[in-house]
């Protein structure tokens, strides 16, 4: 049988080839490389907030518009269900992907926002980061900062509340 | 920025290989005069492209510069869009500010911004990025794929795969990716990516790929406190590589994959991505802000994420940290 690091030499190889499908039999075993084939597969990915319940998202190859709606409407912070009652008017500034939370561009630099801060539309409140992604978030709403629900370094999750903004 | 008229005229010399070109068919291509298209190609001349021009048959190109202005990364480029608009400048502070504002002001998918040295360069957590003169890729490229924000981490790996595809392609040389997309040679790095995302709560408008490659830096060019993790390619094959065929390669190996991706989705990245990977069923230590794990790199999942088991079984799951293989100095 062969070794996994052979067989990613063989996916290598078939890659770089004009041949489309490979097949490799030996001893009753038998490996079947086909380079365009894999274009039906459905992952399955399931994701968690503290806002949203527990919910499965289909992921399909083909872009998929009702898949997005279907986002759009799970981040949105307009139901607050399970906020307490002093927050009820505040808004929740969310991570819009699994990453790590920074408050600050680098270890050393000061925080982009702390509370009390006031803040517009476009201002940069933190970064969050995943596999050299660094996507700067923007408040989205004009407001003050009321408090900051992520520590700096911390992984946050998808919909996950980072701030909380008490709307102008 | 090329005008039209240029770039029309270095395609249609892309194109007619080592076929001569009459200047009233260029004339003719590019939709203006024959002598608009001679002052043109003058300038070419100027720039370092070489011309044999023959009476009655036309011209072509015989030699090209060693540059990497637009018309030298256009003359041999076979893509349809990734590369189709070349922003170059002598000297940038970074190549990735500028595409970051270009983006924002609504430059099409696939505009590059290239720079023959970086004053500003920078890394992961504002690291600096050493980008000399005159010796390496400094370049960004703008994408605005229609997909969910949360998807945009695996064009980093995307990335990191054509990286290797086109080191492969022009050197013969054989890269290794380390998690996320590091690309290494002889366990040294030679290339950098890091990727920023303009994007609303759903929408992505624009990916802005930052790729630093170290191409034909001397070992002496190195700083000292890099030489230990730092090469050039060539340091590692011996002889210089023509930077604008490595970009051209780039561009195509980006684009086959980007398409691919957007097709297929991330599965055959992830394959293309293992065989490369350097750290699979290897010991590493992760270090992210808060906590260093020890343990055994066991593969990416369907989103790219990294998997680790440190000692007491319990798997990680890494979505930022610095990957040190074992026996780094670092």
């Amino acid at each position: 049988m062969l070794k996994v690091q052979e067989i990613r030499e063989l996916i290598k190889l078939v890659d770089q080839s004009s041949i489309e499908e490979f097949v490799y039999e030996y001893d009753g075993s038998k490996i079947k490389m086909k380079k365009t084939a894999s274009g039906s597969q459905v992952a399955t990915q399931a994701v968690t907030s503290a806002a949203v319940k527990e919910q499965s998202i289909i992921e399909q190859a083909e872009p998929a518009k009702p898949v997005q709606a279907e986002k759009t409407e799970s981040v949105k912070p307009s139901q607050p269900e399970e906020v307490k009652e002093d927050s009820a008017n505040l808004h929740k500034i969310t991570s819009p992907m699994v990453g790590t939370f920074y408050k600050s561009p680098s270890p050393d630099a000061d925080a982009y926002v702390k509370p009390g801060a006031k803040v517009t539309k476009d201002s940069i409140v933190c970064i969050v980061e995943a596999m050299k992604l660094f996507n700067e978030i923007e408040a989205e709403i004009n407001g003050e900062i009321v408090e900051v629900l992520a520590e700096d370094g911390q992984l946050v999750e998808y919909g996950q509340p980072l701030f909380l903004v008490k709307p102008e | 920025m090329q005008s039209e008229l240029r770039k029309k005229l270095i395609a249609a010399f892309t194109n007619s290989g080592t076929e001569y070109l009459s200047g009233q068919t260029l004339a003719d291509l590019a939709g203006c005069s024959r002598t608009a298209i001679w002052k043109h190609i003058e300038e070419l001349r100027k720039e370092g492209f070489e011309f044999e021009a023959v009476r009655k048959k036309g011209y072509r190109i015989t030699n090209t510069p060693e540059n990497i202005t637009a018309d030298e990364i256009s003359f041999g480029l076979k893509t349809k869009f990734v590369g189709s608009n070349i922003h170059y400048e002598e000297t940038l502070d970074s190549t990735q500010k500028v595409a970051y504002r270009l983006a924002y002001e609504g430059a099409p998918e696939g505009t590059i911004v290239i720079a023959e040295e970086q004053l500003a360069g920078r890394g992961r957590m504002q690291r600096k990025w050493h980008s000399p003169k005159y010796s390496g890729i400094w370049m960004s490229v703008i994408l605005r794929p229609e997909i969910p924000p949360q998807k945009a981490p695996q064009l980093t790996l995307i990335t990191a795969v054509a990286v290797v595809q086109a080191i492969q392609e022009t050197t013969g040389l054989h890269p290794q990716i380390k998690w996320p997309n590091d690309i290494l040679l002889s366990g040294k790095k030679i290339t950098g990516i890091l990727t920023e995302l303009q994007a609303e709560s759903d929408k992505i408008n624009s990916i802005i790929i930052g790729i630093g490659i170290n191409v034909n830096q001397r070992e002496e060019d190195f700083p000292e406190e890099i030489k230990q993790i730092a090469t050039s390619i060539l340091n590692e094959l011996g002889q210089p590589v023509s930077r604008a065929k490595l970009i051209q390669s780039l561009l195509k190996n980006l684009e086959k994959l980007y398409l691919l991706y957007l097709d297929k989705g991330f599965q055959p990245i992830k394959l293309l991505w293992e065989s490369y990977a350097i750290s699979i069923g290897e010991f590493i230590t992760a270090r992210t802000l808060n906590k260093t794990i020890n343990g055994r790199a066991l593969g990416i999942t369907e989103d790219g994420v990294l998997l680790m088991e440190d000692e007491a079984g319990t798997v990680h799951h890494i979505y930022s940290a610095d990957i040190d293989l074992k026996g780094d100095q670092v």
